[in-house]
């Protein structure tokens, strides 16, 4: 009988949860935003995925939880999001060496072996700087909706410079280029580089090897995706839905765990 | 209840007993200070304390208190109190907590630390010592010895050799004047031995460790170290680490491991996260992770120079690891793991300890390129809870423990 696989990461911002068979098909994906109890929500997310897609949870061979919330929540295992991340861009492209991985909390570079283990990582700590929510803080202060940044941002032909690395010391930057006159596509054009440049530091302290995958909420956004790949001097690649590969990952994992 | 995968020390008591009469001492120097004329000297834990036992002076460490307050959860409100006398947040929280402790003694665990007579302050750890105790000397107002030892950047010159030789001497004539005695080589010579003696059995002690299982743990090493930081020269010390070496001694032979089924060897690069020193071990301990060595507590298991009594502590008080470069330290690391057949290595960035971190990235990268296993860096703080984020921290050692799979 066929046996089915379930992913779940539940992130600071949101919960993304994979079904995946066992010829390691992605079946379905399903995310929305965490809200005050990740796992509650998790769970809700993970019954609707199953019966959406025409199964039971009788036919669920395993289920493996990432992400913020993974400890609390029933599964078979739970996994850190670099070994989860690993795996679910290892799978996606074979030929990937490093990956950025920017979240809503965090951001974090992995260097992988050849077999797409881990062998290096480094992340951000205690510090909101190049994360997701660094971006969200900055469009909101901006009045505008974070799918409209990348856009604004590629209109830029001269970034404002933010300076501080700190969510509070920069939101009131912004305000004072506001006040200035600077344009809204200059100030965002801005925001990006200063995301890109405090992960491509980070990128540089592990070792610089490509193929490069950039992954994680902030990859959906074209305005950091370049930013970075200039700084970088690397072309970035990115995964349709880049939101979904550590919960892919974990998927992948479950799915080994029944063969083990 | 939880389940203990961690096998007690009998030791234990016996360190209790000599710390505990250790304490009762210094912490009632005030009775029997005076009528002895064994005056109290506050002193860095890289002071050639050897030289002060000689002049029968008392030694008592703030970096040690400052440890204790910190496993007693007292750092923060201490280093509140110094935050607001106007020292920076930015400086070493052994510093902040001490001088907390001084504003507000009743505050601090054990009444705070008793009332120094001298000060004796060795840059071979790091420069804030300088500042920190220069400030104690102006509050208390009474006399700093300073020894400079030079930076080594490759290994000893004659020069520096020297340079800290003749502050040597120096310091003698000041200790003459303020203990009233005269300086006395015989009784340094003695001191030097005893010295000699116990760093032996803790270098002895720490080599058991290279057996499969380690019969120590990063935090047995760290509770451990005490007698050796604050009795080094004493027959109580050399007594304890008799007893201890003993009890590490039996469970080689018997096979008995600190941590139940060791199956992960680590090697430990910093100052203990002391506010947290069993729940961090503790996260290694349960998936079979045990630390079977370290360059913090090792800092003091490093054999005399030879010479005379004070050309042997000029050259040992300045090839202190901290005062090395970080060629020195990336071998010293690397010889840790071929020697101890570790399977990795983890850092801890230590947010007060800028000489000890901030070439730990230089030196991580070296040591993972030659020896091959993997390196995980934590960042935290040895006493202020306040630079650990814990949820971050366990997403890294998890990680970092899930390569081992």
């Amino acid at each position: 009988m066929q046996k089915y696989f379930v992913g779940v990461d539940i992130g600071s911002l949101t919960v993304k949860v994979v079904l995946i068979n066992d010829d390691l098909e992605i079946l379905g994906t399903a995310m929305t935003r965490a809200g005050f109890s990740g796992r509650d929500v998790a769970a809700r997310l993970k019954d609707q995925l199953i019966s959406d897609s025409g199964l039971t949870a009788q036919v669920i061979g395993a289920t493996v939880a990432t992400g913020y919330g993974r400890v609390t929540f029933p599964s078979d295992r739970e996994v850190s999001e670099i070994t989860c991340q690993a795996k679910g861009i290892s799978h996606l492209f074979p030929t990937a060496r490093t990956v950025i991985d920017i979240g809503g909390q965090d951001s974090k570079v992995i260097k992988l072996l050849s077999n797409g283990r881990v062998a290096d990582f480094a992340m951000n700590d205690k510090c909101a700087a190049g994360t997701g929510r660094f971006l969200e803080v900055m469009a909101a202060a901006l009045e505008v909706e974070w799918q409209e940044i990348s856009e604004l941002a590629s209109t830029s032909e001269n970034p404002a410079k933010i300076s501080s690395f700190c969510t509070v010391f920069a939101e009131s930057e912004i305000i004072s280029h506001v006040s200035t006159g600077a344009l809204k596509s200059d100030i965002l054009a801005g925001v990006c580089d200063s995301v890109a440049s405090r992960v491509a530091s980070m990128t540089r302290r592990t070792g610089l090897e490509p193929d490069i995958v950039f992954t994680g909420g902030v990859a959906h956004n074209q305005g950091v995706v370049n930013a970075l790949s200039k700084q970088l001097g690397y072309p970035l690649l990115v995964s349709r839905e880049p939101v979904i590969t550590a919960a892919l990952g974990a998927a992948l994992l479950a799915s080994e765990l029944r063969k083990a | 209840m939880a389940k203990r995968n961690y096998r007690p020390l009998a030791s234990v008591k016996a360190l209790q007993k000599t710390m505990g009469r250790y304490y009762a001492l210094t912490n009632y120097h005030r009775y029997w200070g005076k009528p002895f004329r064994r005056p109290l000297a506050w002193v860095t834990s890289g002071a050639p304390v050897e030289l002060l036992r000689s002049f029968k002076i008392h030694s008592a460490y703030p970096e040690q208190y400052a440890a204790i307050y910190s496993a007693r959860n007292t750092t923060v409100a201490l280093c509140e109190i110094a935050d607001s006398a106007g020292y920076s947040q930015d400086l070493c929280s052994y510093a902040r907590s001490n001088i907390g402790g001084v504003l507000r003694p009743d505050l601090a665990p054990l009444g705070g630390m008793p009332k120094p007579d001298l000060l004796v302050a060795c840059n071979n750890i790091c420069g804030t010592v300088l500042k920190w105790y220069e400030a104690l000397a102006r509050h208390f107002n009474i006399p700093l010895l300073v020894l400079d030892t030079p930076y080594l950047t490759d290994e000893m010159t004659q020069q520096a050799k020297d340079y800290v030789l003749e502050q040597l001497y120096a310091m003698a004539v000041d200790l003459e004047k303020i203990t009233g005695r005269p300086f006395n080589e015989k009784n340094l010579a003695k001191q030097m031995r005893q010295s000699a003696e116990i760093t032996s059995l803790w270098k002895e002690t720490r080599q058991y460790c290279q057996a499969n299982p380690s019969p120590l743990n990063a935090p047995d090493l760290f509770i451990h170290m005490a007698p050796i930081v604050v009795l080094r020269g004493s027959q109580e010390g050399i007594d304890y680490y008799r007893k201890l070496k003993a009890e590490v001694k039996e469970r080689v032979a018997l096979g008995q491991g600190a941590v139940e089924n060791e199956r992960i060897r680590l090697v430990w690069d910093n100052i203990a996260i002391w506010p947290q020193l069993f729940t961090f071990y503790k996260m290694f301990a349960d998936k079979g992770a045990c630390f079977v060595s370290d360059t913090y507590s090792g800092g003091w298991a490093s054999l005399q120079s030879p010479g005379t009594p004070m050309e042997s502590l000029a050259t040992t008080y300045t090839e202190v690891f901290l005062n090395r470069s970080p060629e020195f330290r990336a071998n010293q690391l690397i010889n840790l793991i071929r020697d101890y057949k570790a399977d990795g290595f983890v850092m801890h960035s230590n947010r007060s300890c800028k000489p000890y971190s901030l070439v730990q990235e230089v030196i991580r990268k070296k040591v993972m390129r030659e020896t091959g296993v993997p390196g995980l860096m934590i960042e935290a703080d040895m006493a202020d809870l306040r630079a650990y984020a814990e949820e971050p921290v366990r997403n890294r050692v998890q990680a970092f423990l899930e390569t081992f799979d």
